[in-house]
């Protein structure tokens, strides 16, 4: 039984090809699928949303105005007056990640952001972003962040080594964080309807006791709803900050 | 320093509860085979390709079509609203303007409808004032003459009287004596008691 | 009354004014930290992607490291130490950053 319900759990990050095989010899998956779908939502939010550009917003134009401007703000805030050059950088990625852990939140539909592969190579693009864009401003200054100041230099060749990874590490700290964040939540669905399916097995009694776990999963999806904009709001703000790390003289 | 043992015992503790909870779940994980880790699979790499396809097509649509459009539309709305709140700060202040000029003409006439009050009131004072000495004048000389006729009248009055009296003396002496008296004498007589009587 | 009136027709173009932001009011800056996720387990959990983070980055070169250079798990020992370091360095930033707030 445990077995089985792992592997029903985990059945739904599996990866199949879609278009046979088409799909198969472009590699394309339902994972490409979402993404287009999410990306295709969002663009249609707002084309739909701005189409009127109107003086006085309706609803849909105001909720796309009201996006805007909070990745705006958000860009301009934290990174500075530099911030306006990225925005349009942060406000994909924003969007991006926010679609496509809202997508994978409809039933029988798929998560691409609850991939390591597709949530590293986004940290990894932020991370050679931030590394050209410090290299851009700072020039070789940006190496002598490595060394911390005020450390003696023999402890220079423990520190910079540390430094260094510390560096590297964040853009695998941030893919892992909207990963494991992801995965999490659509594993603790999955145990969780397994258990509806097994209480029902059961007849009457277990209809009762099914309750429990329909009641569980009716809290975790608002609680994913939240997650899911948390996480991307995390990821970008992270994105910001390094970028203001990156812009600062 | 308590500040820092804080941070460091907030931090071990953090520490701890993390790698522990990713301990028992990532082995658990790669052992039961997550689908995500099977990197020999071409579709978990394609997803990459196709992810970084996807993703630039998107940031390209977002940061040339879709993204100017929604700043054109907030900027133009937040001209619009500047120039519409100019206008009424321009309006308010040209209203407070208008409102103080009225004072102040309100203000000057009242002054000026005052001064000119006073000024028609003193020449109506002293017209009356005129009027009353003249009228006064005239009245003083016809009293002057009322006065004088008066006087002439009863001068003249007074002469008359002599007359009568003389005469009605002469006449009485006449029927009381059947002489006819001396007409200077009666008429001196006539003149002393009417002196006397001090008539 | 007419005082009050323009009174209240001053109070509501300033407040038009700061809506729209016209009237320029110092803010206090949005700074690193990120208050959303501040409960004991979302900190746990942060932490230990940190950590983690710096685990994998060491391991990972210290085993690219033995491959390249036919050693047998010097590198890598050499560099899951210092990345264990890195990740405990990360985590230390992180709380540093939050008890600062």
């Amino acid at each position: 039984m445990a077995g089985g319900s792992s592997i029903n759990v985990l059945e739904q990050f599996e990866l199949h090809p879609v278009l046979g095989g088409l799909g198969e010899a472009l590699r394309f998956s339902q994972s490409p699928l979402y993404m287009i779908a999410a990306v295709c939502l969002v663009l249609a939010f707002l084309y739909f949303g701005m189409r009127p550009a109107a003086v006085v917003p309706g609803r849909l134009q105001a909720a796309a105005e009201v996006c805007y401007e909070f990745i705006h703000n958000m860009a301009v805030d934290t990174i500075g007056p530099e911030g306006a050059a990225f925005f349009p950088f942060i406000f994909t990625l924003f969007f991006f990640i926010l679609a496509g852990n809202y997508i994978g939140l409809l039933p029988f539909s798929f998560t691409f952001t609850s991939h390591i592969a597709v949530t590293f190579a986004m940290a990894f693009m932020v991370f050679l972003l931030t590394v050209v864009v410090s290299l851009k401003v700072q020039g070789l200054r940006f190496f002598a962040h490595f060394m911390p100041d005020g450390a003696s230099p023999f402890l220079a060749p423990l520190l910079i080594p540390i430094e260094i990874l510390s560096f590297l590490s964040r853009p695998v700290s941030l893919s892992i964080r909207l990963f494991a964040n992801m995965v999490a939540g659509h594993v603790m669905f999955d145990i969780f309807a397994s258990f509806v399916i097994m209480l029902a097995g059961f007849g009457v009694v277990g209809d009762v006791f099914a309750i429990g776990p329909i009641a569980i999963n009716v809290a975790l999806m608002a609680l994913e709803l939240l997650v899911g904009v948390l996480q991307a709001y995390v990821f970008a703000i992270l994105t910001c900050i390094y970028l203001r790390e990156a812009v600062a003289h | 320093m308590g500040v820092i043992t804080k941070t460091v015992r907030a931090g071990l503790l953090a520490t701890v509860c993390g790698v522990s909870l990713l301990a028992v779940s990532a082995p658990g994980a790669y052992a039961t085979g997550m689908p995500q880790l099977d990197f020999a699979n071409p579709l978990v790499t394609g997803q990459v390709m196709w992810g970084a396809i996807i993703f630039f097509i998107f940031y390209l649509v977002l940061s040339k079509a879709m993204l100017p459009g929604v700043a054109r539309v907030l900027h133009d709305r937040s001209q619009r609203i500047t120039g519409d709140l100019d206008v009424a700060r321009s309006a308010k202040q040209d209203a407070d303007k208008a409102v103080a000029e009225l004072q102040q003409a309100r203000k000057d006439a009242m002054a000026e409808a005052q001064a000119h009050l006073q000024k028609v009131l003193d020449e109506e004072h002293r017209a009356a004032e005129q009027q009353m000495q003249e009228i006064n004048a005239r009245l003083a000389s016809e009293i002057a003459e009322a006065e004088k006729n008066v006087a002439a009248e009863k001068a003249r009055a007074l002469s008359a009287l002599k007359e009568i009296a003389a005469d009605t003396t002469q006449a009485l002496v006449q029927r009381l004596t059947g002489v006819v008296p001396d007409a200077q004498l009666v008429a001196r007589n006539v003149e002393s008691a009417s002196a006397q009587r001090s008539i | 009354m007419r005082e009050e009136k323009s009174d209240s027709f001053d109070a509501r173009l300033k407040s038009a004014e700061r809506r729209y932001g016209l009237v320029k009011e110092e803010k206090p800056p949005v700074d690193a930290g990120i208050e959303a996720d501040r409960s004991l387990a979302a900190l746990a959990f942060r932490a230990g992607t940190e950590m983690l983070a710096g685990l994998i980055v060491g391991v990972g070169i210290g085993w690219g490291l033995d491959h390249w250079l036919h050693t047998r798990a010097l590198f890598l020992v050499i560099f899951a130490l210092l990345g264990g370091s890195a990740g405990v360095l990360n985590v230390w930033r992180l709380v540093r950053t939050m008890d600062v707030k």
